[in-house]
């Protein structure tokens, strides 16, 4: 056991150390937390208002428990989600698990070290909803000391069931199936099934959004006790021995169910152990990376051409990060999220005709209005770019090659935001499509728009590359930590929307500024302006730092 | 020719290279020893402008890496310890990148490449990921991507190690003609059998300080009683 906690903590100490992190860093985690702070009291109030309401609502008819057993439903199923992408990347993505095969360990430890990082995942998100709900329901209740002695084993041991659910599913899957043959296919899947995941889960809610239908059935539903609980609990037998448990907590019953659920607990984590070790070293130390063809020397050839080197640091930018699964999800394929979200949206609610509406009510605004409108909507959506804020630190342990070889650094550095501009390009264009498609805009007003929006994604593709020159992530031996757990993407949102915030205003202001083309023309100034500002920045940062990142 | 002035680098309050004094001449092999951690890599590191240096200055050639870096970086090619380098890359790829960025014309590019894989045997791997090429491979690759543009200086950072007899030998006949034809060849290495068949000259450091300079001769007479290079060699990096 000893050893198994000393695993742990290893496995855990590798993900989430602080070391490596500078103080402003951590000064900047202190402040995200005092942040968060004023929000956690918004969130607990709100908690608390849905949780008095529905109480008085459901009580007078003795369904009370439904409120415990949606939670619970509902929490299982975010569980089952956190665990899929957890689990994922603890027990698939992250490269460690190889370096301590070779070390005595039984399987099961090596299963429990992995399994570390993805319970405190589960507790952090679970803790969330269950903490608050569970003891603003028992202060409304008046319920007993038991009740808060059960509700706390209970968020100890809720997870464990959803979790062995999707780790089983997860390593079956990983070990039988095709795909986890290619570890780079097999990541980029997950994140694409996760995508369409999130947009279909979208479709079905508004698909099923009648709300006259679902009130009528609650309300004959609510006529029998304990109604409401059957169905809401129906399928995830965890819940609704966890709410009987609970509902019944001063009764003997209540106990019984509580025992229950540590017996499903146990068995699970017996199940999950057991399954682990058949399954999941067979599955991980099978997957490999790249594939082998037969060789042909002519493709060889045709590859050696010359070109400048800028063309040719670009290319290799862009080969890496269309190649590096993490890379490719977290510069690419997130940042086509919001505009393939936006497309879906559009796509379902045209029918209702007010979007294709839109393009010529845009029209008939003031020309200064539609066009700051659009453009701080494009902002919104473009977001910061991820591709600009990991330029550097992308690189990782090839980050020396660009001082010995024989590059300007300034040409590296451009030739890296260059790369995060063009990846860009792809969302922009997906914006125009639906700008001249969905929306019908005027042609002028069309140009001017994506004009502008091209600046303004220059002035954040410097921002992020002068961000991570200032602060590079060089070290990381997993390309995750390039993004997780550094604040360098609040630095940029927050230098972004405060320069172009700033921008907007002061045109928004001007009354002298009238018309489409007089407002397009100062935003484009202002933004020139900007660009040229961090054009210096980034050649001071250049000079300061460019030698000095190791 | 490389030479390196009074030049000292600390980490962290650590000095990893301590006043260094040496000049690397053109047409030897120029042999760097010292036992783990005792700064050659740092010192390399310094030369090709990869650290900067703290104290001291460092010319290629006659051009001061960190005055005027460009030049001074045309000149010389470069072997890092590691060759994990753009594992993402295909090697064909790599090279031709590394083309592109020593400007060379697209017919010497293909003679280059076409001759050098071949002779290191990784031409039938250039069209895979570097991702799945041996510890040798990469190392052969990085090679074939230094020899590619032929630079006058060269600078290798245990070249040696991974690579199979043949390579080994191969590489080695590259580094002899290389200095006979009056230039710059400067490596480090742990293996003392090398030194003993390939150096012209050799420097020893031990913990960042210059223990000996000298050819293979002065390095034995120095140490009458020895005809063994180990022992040599065990004696001079003694810390007692
Ligand atoms: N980035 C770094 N940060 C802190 N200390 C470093 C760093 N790089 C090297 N050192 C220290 O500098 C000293 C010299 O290291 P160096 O890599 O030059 O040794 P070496 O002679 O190449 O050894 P080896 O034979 O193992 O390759 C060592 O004590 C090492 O710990
Ligand atoms: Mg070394």
């Amino acid at each position: 056991m000893n050893k198994t906690l000393r695993l742990i903590h290893t496995m855990l100490k590798m993900q989430y150390s602080m070391a490596g992190k500078s103080t402003g860093e951590k000064l900047g985690y202190l402040f995200l937390l005092l942040f968060l702070v004023p929000f956690a009291f918004i969130f607990i109030s709100l908690m608390n208002s849905i949780v008095a309401t529905l109480y008085q609502q459901l009580a007078p008819t003795g369904n009370e428990n439904a409120l415990l057993g949606l939670l619970f439903v509902g929490i299982t199923f975010i569980l089952f989600f956190v665990s899929l992408s957890s689990i994922l990347s603890s027990f698939y993505f992250a490269e460690d698990i190889e370096g301590f095969i070779p070390y005595p360990f039984h399987p099961y430890q090596l299963l429990a070290g992995k399994a570390a990082a993805p319970f405190i995942s589960l507790y952090l998100t679970s803790g969330v909803l269950m903490v608050p709900i569970l003891t603003l329901f028992g202060i409304h209740s008046g319920a007993s000391f038991i009740y808060y002695l059960y509700a706390f084993i209970l968020f100890i041991i809720f997870p464990v069931v959803p979790f062995t659910v999707v780790a089983i599913i997860l390593m079956f899957f990983m070990r039988y199936a095709n795909i986890a043959k290619n570890k780079d296919r097999t990541k980029v899947f997950a994140g694409l099934l996760s995508f369409v995941f999130i947009i279909g889960f979208n479709i079905i809610i508004r698909l099923n959004q009648d709300p006259g239908q679902t009130a009528e059935g609650a309300a004959a539903l609510i006529q029998e006790q304990n109604g409401l609980l059957d169905l809401i609990t129906g399928m995830v037998p965890t819940a609704y021995f966890s709410t009987m448990a609970l509902n019944y907590a001063r009764e003997l019953s209540g106990l019984l169910f509580l025992l229950l659920m540590l017996a499903i607990s146990t068995g699970a984590v017996l199940l999950f152990l057991l399954a682990g070790q058949k399954l999941y070293f067979k599955g991980i130390l099978g997957l490999t990376a790249g594939s082998r063809k037969t060789f042909d020397p002519h493709k060889v050839t045709r590859k050696i051409k010359h070109q400048p080197v800028v063309a040719a640091m670009i290319k290799k930018e862009l080969r890496i990060i269309f190649r590096t699964p993490t890379f490719f999800m977290q510069c690419v394929v997130q940042s086509l999220f919001a505009p393939v979200f936006l497309i879906v949206i559009l796509l379902f609610e045209s029918s209702s005709s007010s979007f294709s509406m839109l393009g010529t009510m845009l029209g008939q605004f003031q020309g200064k209005t539609s066009l700051l409108l659009l453009f701080v909507f494009s902002l919104f959506i473009l977001g910061v770019n991820p591709a600009s804020y990991s330029s550097i630190s992308r690189d990782g342990r090839n980050w020396p090659a660009n001082l010995y070889l024989p590059v300007h650094p300034e040409a590296v550095i451009f030739s890296k935001a260059a790369t995060a501009w063009l990846i860009n390009l792809l969302s922009i264009l997906l914006l125009a499509i639906i700008g001249i498609a969905v929306l019908n805009m005027p042609p002028g007003l069309f140009a001017l728009w994506v004009g502008l929006t091209l600046l303004a994604s220059w002035f954040t593709s410097l921002v992020g590359t002068a961000l991570d020159l200032n602060q590079p992530k060089l070290h990381w031996t997993d390309e995750q930590e390039v993004f997780k757990s550094r604040l360098i993407s609040l630095f940029a949102l927050l230098i972004e929307m405060g320069a172009f915030g700033f921008i907007v205003i002061i045109i928004w202001n001007i009354d002298a500024v009238e018309g489409l083309w007089m407002t397009a023309l100062l935003l484009a100034l202002l933004l020139a302006g900007a660009i040229a500002i961090s054009h210096v920045v980034l050649k001071r940062l250049i000079r300061t730092h460019y030698h000095n990142t190791i | 020719m490389i030479s390196i002035n009074h030049v000292t680098k600390e980490f962290a309050g650590k000095t990893a290279v301590k006043n260094l004094d040496l000049v690397i001449p053109d047409g030897k092999i120029f042999g760097f020893l010292g036992p783990n951690g005792a700064g050659k890599s740092t010192t390399i590191k310094m030369i090709t402008g990869i650290l900067p240096i703290d104290n001291g200055t460092i010319t290629v050639n006659g051009f001061d890496i960190t005055r005027e870096p460009m030049k001074a970086k045309k000149i010389f090619g470069y072997v890092p310890d590691s060759p994990d380098v753009f594992l993402r890359l295909k090697g064909i790829e790599y090279l031709n990148f590394i083309g592109d960025v020593y400007d060379l014309p697209r017919d010497i590019r293909e003679e280059k490449i076409d001759y050098l894989t071949k002779s290191f045997g990784i031409y039938e791997a250039l069209d895979d990921y570097i991702q799945t090429y041996s510890h040798g491979m990469r190392q052969k690759t990085v090679i074939s991507g230094v020899l590619l543009h032929d630079p006058d200086v060269w600078i290798l950072d245990e070249p040696l190690s991974g690579l199979d007899p043949k390579s080994s030998y191969t590489l080695k006949e590259m580094m002899r003609e290389h200095a006979a034809k009056g230039n710059t060849v400067f490596f480090s290495t742990h293996v003392l059998e090398v030194v003993e068949q390939l150096c012209d000259e050799v420097a020893i450091i031990n913990s960042g300080q210059l223990q000996f300079r000298g050819n293979m001769k002065e390095m034995k007479e120095q140490f009458e009683a020895d005809e063994n290079l180990e022992r040599v060699f065990l004696e001079l990096t003694n810390n007692e």
